[in-house]
């Protein structure tokens, strides 16, 4: 589904990524973990140009997204995408939040759309928030908003960049558990995250990456029992 | 100076219908100052927009630098020259044909280009003061950029907008007062004018500094109705 080819990206001086390459399927749970500022962050935001790479190639569906005269705008309506911060838009009520995309791109009427979100906000336990603004709502319940937003566009995979590192201890749980469904249904998902927890039982496969490159790569089971790379035995020493 | 000062009244006020003249010159200001908001805020608008734009895309073409640099031209020279040095200029050189009673028409495009200089500034800071987590969810949605920032950015960049803005245009209410200089009755020039005749200044300058605080009192009070409607969605 996504195919990457020896990409790197350079802010300047710094080499945030050094040759990467990566087939990622369909069905596929991959969870990226290493050191901040490794690039993992940087590697997600490549696979749909929120970062524009310095060279390499990126695939997704049969289509070169690197290559500028490819539309953008039409593949990233098939890549959903979480943000650490939420970004949900204040302005917007959560059922304007969640409508507003596929509205104005044509892609639903309005009452689809409606019907959609209110079946999503169902899902997630929050179908009494359609009418609240995000200011009113905890970090937990942006945050699944968020992800509800994405899946109002039915994508074909879900990019998570560190969707609980800005959330209160108390709240991780109900995002990582709405995340957990997803997986179920066999959304294909590529998550940055630093929770080891939610790595070991849901991903099919862990990347883990340092200096701009992926070290190890390996199922949960033995990535986290036997890592080989003396790099990642150190960071799961600490973080374990 | 402050004797009988019921009989000053009476000579500043109502002696040969002066009244008429704070009026006559109060519409004068009044019309100038909403002719110049209007040219201010279209331009300004204009410019904050290129300049917002330029700083953003992603491969900058040639057109790009040069409509930067037509930009900051302009916001260098607007920002770096006096009001008055704008004005006499505008009347003396660059519509130096224009028929006299053409002036007011003048004083206004002079002031709007002078206002729009600002207005630039006050909405690009408003724009890039947006979070870039904004731009960045709504074309992770798959929404093209423009539409983005008419939907997303720019209602929100508004916000942050409007209170600076209320501030120029009241800068330009009070600024319109030097118009006198290129024989424009506006409110100041009446008073003044008035004062000549009475050779008793305090009705005359007192009165009209009390309608421009009126008039400034006035936007101030409407403005911050509109900043609480605009600001709806924060509360919690």
């Amino acid at each position: 589904m996504i195919t990457v080819k020896d990409l790197h990206k350079h802010f300047g001086e710094i080499k945030a990524l050094n040759g990467i390459d990566q087939e990622i399927k369909k069905g596929e749970k991959v969870v990226i973990i290493g050191p901040s500022g490794c690039g993992k962050s940087t590697f997600l935001r490549c696979l749909n140009l929120l970062e524009v790479p310095t060279s390499g190639e990126i695939w997704f569906e049969g289509n070169l997204i690197t290559d500028e005269k490819c539309d953008i705008n039409k593949l990233r309506q098939k890549m959903g995408m979480v943000f650490q911060q939420f970004n949900l838009f204040p302005h917007k009520t959560i059922l304007q939040n969640i409508t507003l995309a596929p509205t104005v791109l044509g892609l639903m009427t309005p009452e689809e759309a409606k019907e959609k979100a209110l079946g999503l906000l169902k899902r997630i336990g929050l179908p009494d928030k359609a009418d609240s603004y995000p200011a009113q709502l905890s970090g937990g319940q942006k945050q699944r908003i968020a992800i509800v937003r994405a899946l109002a566009m039915n994508p074909d995979v879900m990019l998570f960049d560190e969707p609980t590192s800005a959330l209160d201890p108390e709240m991780v749980g109900e995002v990582l558990e709405v995340m957990k469904e997803l997986a179920e249904e066999g959304m294909t998902m590529v998550v940055v995250t630093h929770e080891m927890g939610f790595a070991r039982e849901v991903a099919t496969r862990c990347l883990f990456m340092d200096g701009g490159r992926v070290l190890e790569e390996a199922p949960p089971a033995e990535f986290f029992s036997h890592p080989k790379n003396p790099r990642l035995q150190d960071f799961l020493s600490k973080v374990l | 100076m402050f004797d009988d000062l019921p009989g000053q009244i009476h000579k500043a006020i109502i002696e040969a219908d002066r009244w008429k003249l704070y009026l006559d010159g109060l519409g004068t200001t009044i019309l100038i100052a909403v002719g110049a908001v209007l040219i201010g805020l279209l331009l300004g608008s204009l410019v904050g927009i290129a300049k917002v734009h330029t700083a953003s895309v992603r491969k900058r073409r040639w057109y790009h630098k040069i409509l930067n640099a037509i930009c900051n031209i302009y916001l260098t020279v607007i920002r770096g020259t006096p009001m008055v040095t704008q004005l006499l200029i505008m009347v003396n050189i660059v519509f130096a044909a224009a028929k006299v009673e053409h002036s007011i028409y003048v004083a206004m495009l002079s002031f709007g280009i002078n206002s729009g200089a600002y207005v630039a500034e006050i909405i690009r800071a408003g724009i890039n003061a947006v979070d870039r987590g904004q731009m960045e969810a709504g074309r992770s949605l798959g929404l093209p950029g423009g539409k983005t920032m008419r939907l997303i950015i720019l209602p929100q960049a508004v916000k942050n907008i409007l209170p600076a803005l209320g501030n120029e245009f009241i800068v330009l209410v009070k600024e319109t007062a030097v118009v006198g200089y290129v024989a424009v009755q506006d409110l100041t020039k009446a008073a003044n004018w008035i004062q000549t005749k009475t050779f008793q200044p305090v009705v005359p300058l007192l009165l009209s500094a009390l309608i421009y605080l009126v008039l400034v009192m006035l936007m101030t009070w409407g403005l911050k109705k509109l900043e609480r409607r605009l600001g709806k969605s924060d509360y919690r």
